[in-house]
């Protein structure tokens, strides 16, 4: 041993072909332009929320190429759908997606439900929509304060956590958890909400409105903060479509799709949701847009609760935790706070799905990122990222 | 079913489709599913591209008759789910051509089907893998072994056929006596 080399701790040469890179590093530089720089992007760093890598090449401060680099958070959740029973496997659905585990609950229980032709009691429904709203608010209200972060705001994600707290508080009443939260039953829910609850969800509809009038004027009425994003990361229908992307991004593109209306499941085709769309297709627009919906949920959430109806929660003959699913196949999509959550599972009639396949809208929202981001500056394509809402268990599954 | 979805479906055949289904919307969430030999993949992406279609998905699985990849798309004016399978027949090497020049979001779908079943997607700009491991040791995991396999034709899973062209020999269980006729064997 010749002791530490400080200047060079890992004996890297600058010969080509020996580069400290790993095999994306490698991979990726193959297409590089000699002489620009190669940045790595996470996978710990703050503004990729968690375990996303992105690769940019850079020339000066602009980025000519990126790609995303997948799979710190891979857990094979498709995996373990073919292995577990449906029962066992539906609280891996508060796991999928952290910040919006209602949705894939919805998703996985509509699947099963759609597959074995189960009915769900009219309470269960508008105990789902209420849930499925709550959580929708919550998604975004954390996307909100995350994404005014990155920009370089710090206080407001403080006020988006006080927000999730109260909501916290509300679904903790029904689902017993605050954060991976497992409310769904084949057939229904998994208990009804009690007086309190109820109160908490009327009391917090006109707050947040308050809020939310709060938040226009320390957010987005910031002149800095407008300047950052008018503008910057346009995506249009076209991109929309060629990626798949959906949710806030296709609707900010003008595009008025939300599967809550275009392939009404529930009881939402009664409760005429409002869908905000047509803002600027920049990430000015699809702030704007996430807003809008925060305000759209609300909505919704008072119509649900005018019109709840009184009755079971769970349908009487409800699966028991063997049950088989008959053989079939099937395919069940809800909007998600990101975009269309899928799920597609194959069932040869054994005790355990034959294949699970889950689509998550955040994966087809990020692949966009690498046409996105191309020729803008490295600030922007952070604002991009951000933009997108991204949950990397999500997208890692 | 519509008319829109007639339409499609006469769309999809006159393609070269070997199997047209008429999924029960209710019960599978479809509106139109149809069997495609490879070669007959791009076209059909670039006929759903030019209808305004998205993809959503890439859903392989294994069973007994070979790889099967489907292809799951709906339309944001028109919402019309629908699914086109493409079945690989040969397990050894497994290959279909990419859909990537049509769907760019198709990259990424495709990777994720290497990486869990190891099918080749040729025309795939960057076919690495995406979830995985890169030196992950062992087969693709999602992969299944013999004894665990299904079939999906005996089992019927893909609901009843519209159509079957002659001489397709996967017919589901509950059509075989129409098909029996037409195929030459």
């Amino acid at each position: 041993m010749t002791g530490f080399n400080f200047i060079n701790p890992f004996g890297v040469s600058d010969e080509p072909g020996t580069y400290l890179g790993d095999f994306y590093t490698d991979n990726f530089e193959k297409k590089a332009t000699a002489g620009n720089v190669i940045l790595n992007l996470g996978p710990q760093h703050p503004s990729t929320h968690g375990v996303l890598r992105v690769l940019v090449e850079l020339y000066g401060e602009y980025v000519l190429r990126a790609e995303p680099v997948l799979g710190y958070l891979h857990r094979m959740q498709e995996k373990m759908g073919e292995v577990k029973t449906p029962y066992q496997y539906l609280p891996n659905m508060g796991r999928v997606d952290y910040l919006n585990p209602i949705a894939w609950n919805w998703a996985f229980a509509g699947a099963v439900e759609t597959l074995a032709g189960i009915e769900v009691p009219e309470r269960a429904e508008y105990l789902r929509v209420i849930a499925a709203e709550l959580n929708r608010v919550s998604s975004h209200l954390l996307w909100w304060g995350a994404f005014v972060m990155d920009l370089g705001g710090v206080t407001p994600i403080l006020y988006a956590f006080e927000e999730r707290e109260k909501l916290n508080d509300i679904t903790q009443i029904v689902t017993g958890s605050r954060l991976t939260l497992n409310y769904f039953r084949f057939g229904g829910v998994g208990q009804d909400g009690d007086a309190r609850f109820f109160k908490l969800i009327e009391e917090f509809i006109p707050y947040m409105r308050e809020r939310l009038k709060m938040y226009t004027g320390l957010v987005t009425d910031n002149v800095i903060f407008r300047r950052r994003l008018e503008g910057v990361g346009p995506m249009d229908e076209s991109l929309c479509l060629r990626y798949g992307a959906t949710g806030p991004i296709l609707r900010a593109a003008g595009v008025n799709y939300d599967t809550r209306l275009a392939i009404p499941y529930g009881v939402y085709d009664r409760l005429e949701c409002p869908v905000p769309t047509g803002q600027p297709n920049d990430c000015f627009g699809r702030y704007m847009i996430r807003l809008l919906e925060i305000e759209a949920s609300l909505t919704i959430l008072e119509r649900a609760l005018a019109s709840i109806p009184e009755g079971p929660t769970l349908v009487a003959k409800a699966p028991k935790p063997t049950y088989k699913l008959p053989a079939g196949e099937v395919y069940f999509a809800v909007e998600g706070a990101r975009g269309q959550v899928g799920c597609h599972i194959v069932s040869d009639g054994g005790k355990t799905p034959y294949r699970v396949k889950l689509r998550a809208p955040g994966f087809s929202n990020l692949s966009l990122f690498a046409e996105a981001a191309q020729g803008t500056i490295l600030a922007d394509a952070i604002a991009i990222l951000g933009s997108l809402d991204l949950v990397i268990p999500e997208v890692d599954r | 079913m519509s008319d829109a979805t007639r339409a499609l479906s006469e769309g999809v055949k006159d393609l070269g489709a070997l199997a047209v289904y008429r999924p029960d919307f209710g019960k599978q969430g479809l509106r139109l599913s149809a069997f495609l030999p490879g070669e007959a993949l791009s076209r059909a992406a670039q006929f759903l591209r030019e209808k305004g279609f998205t993809l959503l998905d890439v859903s392989t699985a294994e069973f007994q008759e070979g790889f099967l990849v489907t292809y799951h798309f709906d339309s944001f004016a028109e919402p019309c789910r629908l699914a086109l399978r493409v079945l690989l027949e040969d397990k050894a090497k497994p290959t279909v051509p990419s859909v990537y020049p049509i769907f760019q979001g198709a990259e990424w779908h495709e990777r994720e089907s290497y990486d869990f079943f190891g099918v080749i997607f040729e025309g795939n700009p960057n076919l690495v893998p995406l979830l995985l491991p890169h030196d992950l040791p062992g087969p693709p995991p999602l992969r299944k072994k013999p004894d665990a396999l299904a079939s999906f034709a005996a089992l019927g899973l893909f609901g009843e056929a519209e159509w079957i062209s002659p001489g397709w020999p996967y017919a589901p269980a509950a059509a075989a006596p129409d098909a029996g006729e037409g195929a030459p064997q």
